[in-house]
């Protein structure tokens, strides 16, 4: 089995392409950083691996050093290097460091489509010609030019070869042939290239070194007198005239084979509001609320209170059915008070959910991720955060797992565990039915209450990061450097995709984790210790729940059901609701709560720590149990408080 | 005077004299096509005046002006 690397820019479209040649549904996103690990699949009976995008192949970034270790250690039977047509200068400097490597390349030339847009025509010969490897041009949303891609690739694995180097200006040539020549670099790991370790040592690149035997003397003397008189020449360190070089040669491969260009200057009047001075702001706040109140409000509005009476007469159905066929009551309990009760609880959410995740993906394919990051920068680093910290908190209202899989695009470590550790106070889709539930028994006419919880989450986010700047003694700044990817008219197959996915992933949920867990609340809470059949009030659940119980009773739910819920909801956030549904019974919630101690509870489960998944994420992306058990103990603690302080603000209200 | 990147105003150009910056970033502006030369232009500012939004290599980015500041122009 062969095995094939896609390598590019960041947002250059490797993953929509890896989808189109491997047939699965990877994550994509409109904004550069999309694609944080690496991803494989089968194609033609070939593995496919789709890397996190990279701009070069230096030692600095973790992306790239991963990337970079990926080509020389695995030694991939090609590598196809996904270009950004519209972005060629920039692509083909990526390109003239892959080709080095000493493994056979292919270019694929994305965006065509855009391209033709633009008026720009890209002579994919003379391109091949002069880079000396074979080029396709592509368009992986449209899917045009992947038979074509397709047969290249079998082409250049049936013959593989390596493709030549490009070449620098003739002094640099010169004592990069001297290098060659030395009998240390004979000492190179096998597979590598001369010129490309030849360039290496030149550079004195910290990772290259790192594999090679000490340099001998006489050798590093050379070095030393090379590289001044280089940096005499070019009045530049050596690194930097390298860089220089590549976008040289870069520079002349774009300038011919780039044909008809018409200087076709673009202005998007989308932009010029979206970035305006003073619109940019407002535009975002009313574009994320129109975003919740499409889905909550409109369709979430309709929907849930047909659903619920759906699967209301679906339980009466049951036990009238059960009763009348004489199944044992235990079925029909498990079936109507378990099952139908817990499951259809979530599912009643669905609609609501598809839009918000619909919704959500269209922005994230349209371009104004990052546009948001752009707005936004200058709020989020007074609250010790980074503008990019931004997208993980839009992708948190959909889900918390991949908002903070998200935040590996923010370079600086700090700011990143910050935003890792304020991400789950932005409530995910799952937490949306739990509001929905305690809002249409509490505070049915109070329209303001939805957004309010979204508004306490943000506020959360504030004051941690406030904190944590004020804690923070060094303040250092960091750069913040982040392409602005065009806009784009979302593509309707990934949004699609990208929605049905998120959709069907609730359902899945639905009919796994909170199917059993409905079974076994309702089993618990029917119950003793002795297997006897009881009152819930003496079930194996609700002494279980009183064991934990009191430490809510400052927050007004002191009672074993809502603690009970709690407890469940860590597996997934969904089931806090069906087992409410199941130990309560929906329609009796007010006879337990009252509304101040309603509105601590949401408070609670808006800020308290997220589920499972989302926990074991912020493990992985921490690092380290010690910043992780920080993170849990700070959202459990300021949860704690803030709901103890709505409490008694409503107390005192009312 | 020294002219940096950071000074210019929306709609202006310049072209890339030096980078005066740590080597890492250095590195970072340079992969990103900030090499000698090389015609920039200012298209946007943020908000609050900062980041902003620059045109290089037929591209946009966005640099907040920390880092523009080392970006020396002819």
């Amino acid at each position: 089995m062969h095995t094939i690397a896609l390598v590019g820019n960041p947002n250059s479209g490797k993953t929509t392409l890896f989808n189109a040649l491997t047939g699965s549904t990877a994550y994509v996103g409109n904004w550069p950083g999309v694609t944080v690990e690496k991803k494989e699949g089968l194609s033609n009976g070939h593995k496919i691996l789709d890397l996190p995008g990279i701009y070069s192949l230096s030692p600095y970034s973790p992306e790239e050093q991963i990337s970079r270790r990926y080509i020389l250690n695995e030694q991939p039977d090609l590598i196809i290097d996904v270009i950004d047509a519209t972005n060629l200068e920039r692509s083909l400097y990526l390109s003239t460091q892959l080709a080095e490597l000493g493994r056979p390349l292919l270019l694929a030339l994305n965006m065509e489509d855009l391209l033709v847009k633009d008026g720009i025509a890209i002579d994919t010969k003379r391109l091949s010609q002069m880079f000396g490897t074979p080029v396709v041009q592509i368009s992986a949303t449209k899917g045009t030019g992947i038979a074509e891609l397709k047969e290249e690739i079998e082409h250049a694995l049936s013959n593989p070869q390596t493709p030549p180097c490009p070449l620098f200006s003739s002094s640099i040539e010169r004592k990069l042939t001297t290098l060659i020549e030395d009998d240390y670099l004979h000492e190179i790991p096998h597979g590598r290239q001369m010129r490309w370790a030849a360039i290496k040592l030149l550079e004195g690149d910290e990772l290259f070194l790192e594999t090679m035997p000490p340099i001998p003397p006489e050798l590093n003397a050379y070095l030393e007198k090379t590289r001044s008189s280089l940096e005499g020449l070019y009045d530049d360190d050596v690194e930097s005239i390298i860089v220089d070089q590549r976008y040289k040669v870069a520079e002349r491969l774009a300038r011919e084979s780039l044909i008809q260009k018409e200087a076709k200057e673009k202005r998007f009047t989308f932009d010029t509001i979206a970035t305006h001075r003073i619109w940019a702001i407002p535009l975002f706040i009313l574009i994320m609320s129109g975003v919740f109140f499409l889905s909550v409000g409109v369709v979430g509005g309709g929907t849930t209170a047909l659903l619920e009476g759906f699967f209301e007469n679906l339980a009466e159905w049951v036990v009238a059915t059960g009763e009348s066929w004489q199944v044992h009551p235990f079925l029909i309990g498990i079936l109507s008070d378990g099952i139908i009760a817990g499951v259809g609880a979530v599912l009643t959410f669905v609609p609501q959910l598809f839009i918000l995740f619909l919704l959500l993906s269209i922005l994230e394919d349209c371009g104004y991720m990052a546009r948001i990051a752009f707005i936004m920068d200058r709020q989020m680093r007074s609250m010790g955060l980074s503008g990019k910290s931004i997208i993980p908190l839009v992708i948190g209202t959909g889900c918390t797992v991949p908002a903070i899989m998200s935040t590996r695009t923010i370079e600086h470590q700090k700011q990143r565990e910050l935003t890792i550790i304020v991400t789950p106070f932005i409530p995910c889709g799952a937490k949306m039915p739990i509001f929905a539930l305690m809002l249409t028994y509490f505070f049915r006419n109070k329209w303001y209450m939805a957004p309010l919880m979204y508004v306490m989450g943000i506020l959360a986010v504030i004051v941690t990061g406030l904190l944590a700047r004020a804690i923070d003694r060094h303040k250092e700044t960091n750069a913040f450097i982040l392409e602005l990817p065009r806009y784009q008219i979302p593509s309707p197959t990934s949004v699609w995709r990208q929605t049905k996915d998120r959709t069907l992933g609730f359902i899945y949920k639905a009919g796994t984790i909170i199917l059993l867990a409905s079974i076994l609340i309702y089993l618990l809470s029917s119950y003793s210790f002795a297997f006897k059949a009881v009152d819930a009030e003496e079930s194996m659940l609700a002494l279980l729940g009183r064991v934990i119980a009191p430490v809510f009773i400052p927050l007004g739910f002191g009672f074993w059901q809502a603690a009970v819920a709690l407890l469940t909801g860590i597996a997934a956030k969904e089931t806090i609701v069906s087992t409410l549904s199941v130990v309560i019974g929906t329609s009796s919630l007010t006879s337990f709560f009252d509304p101040a101690g309603a509105l601590a509870f949401m408070t609670f489960i808006l800020l308290s720590s997220p589920c499972v998944a989302a926990m074991a994420a912020m493990l992985k992306e921490l690092g380290s149990k010690r910043k992780f058990l920080f993170a849990i103990l700070w959202q459990f603690g300021f949860a704690y408080l803030v709901s103890l302080l709505v409490r008694y603000i409503v107390l005192l209200i009312i | 005077m020294r002219n940096t990147m950071d000074e210019l105003a929306v709609g202006q150009k310049g072209s890339v004299k030096a980078i005066n910056a740590p080597k890492q970033l250095k590195r970072r502006l340079m992969d990103m096509g900030f090499t000698k030369g090389v015609g920039v232009e200012v298209v946007k500012m943020a908000p609050m005046g900062d980041p902003m939004e620059i045109s290089v290599r037929g591209y946009h980015l966005c640099l907040r002006k920390a880092e523009a500041r080392s970006i020396e122009l002819v």
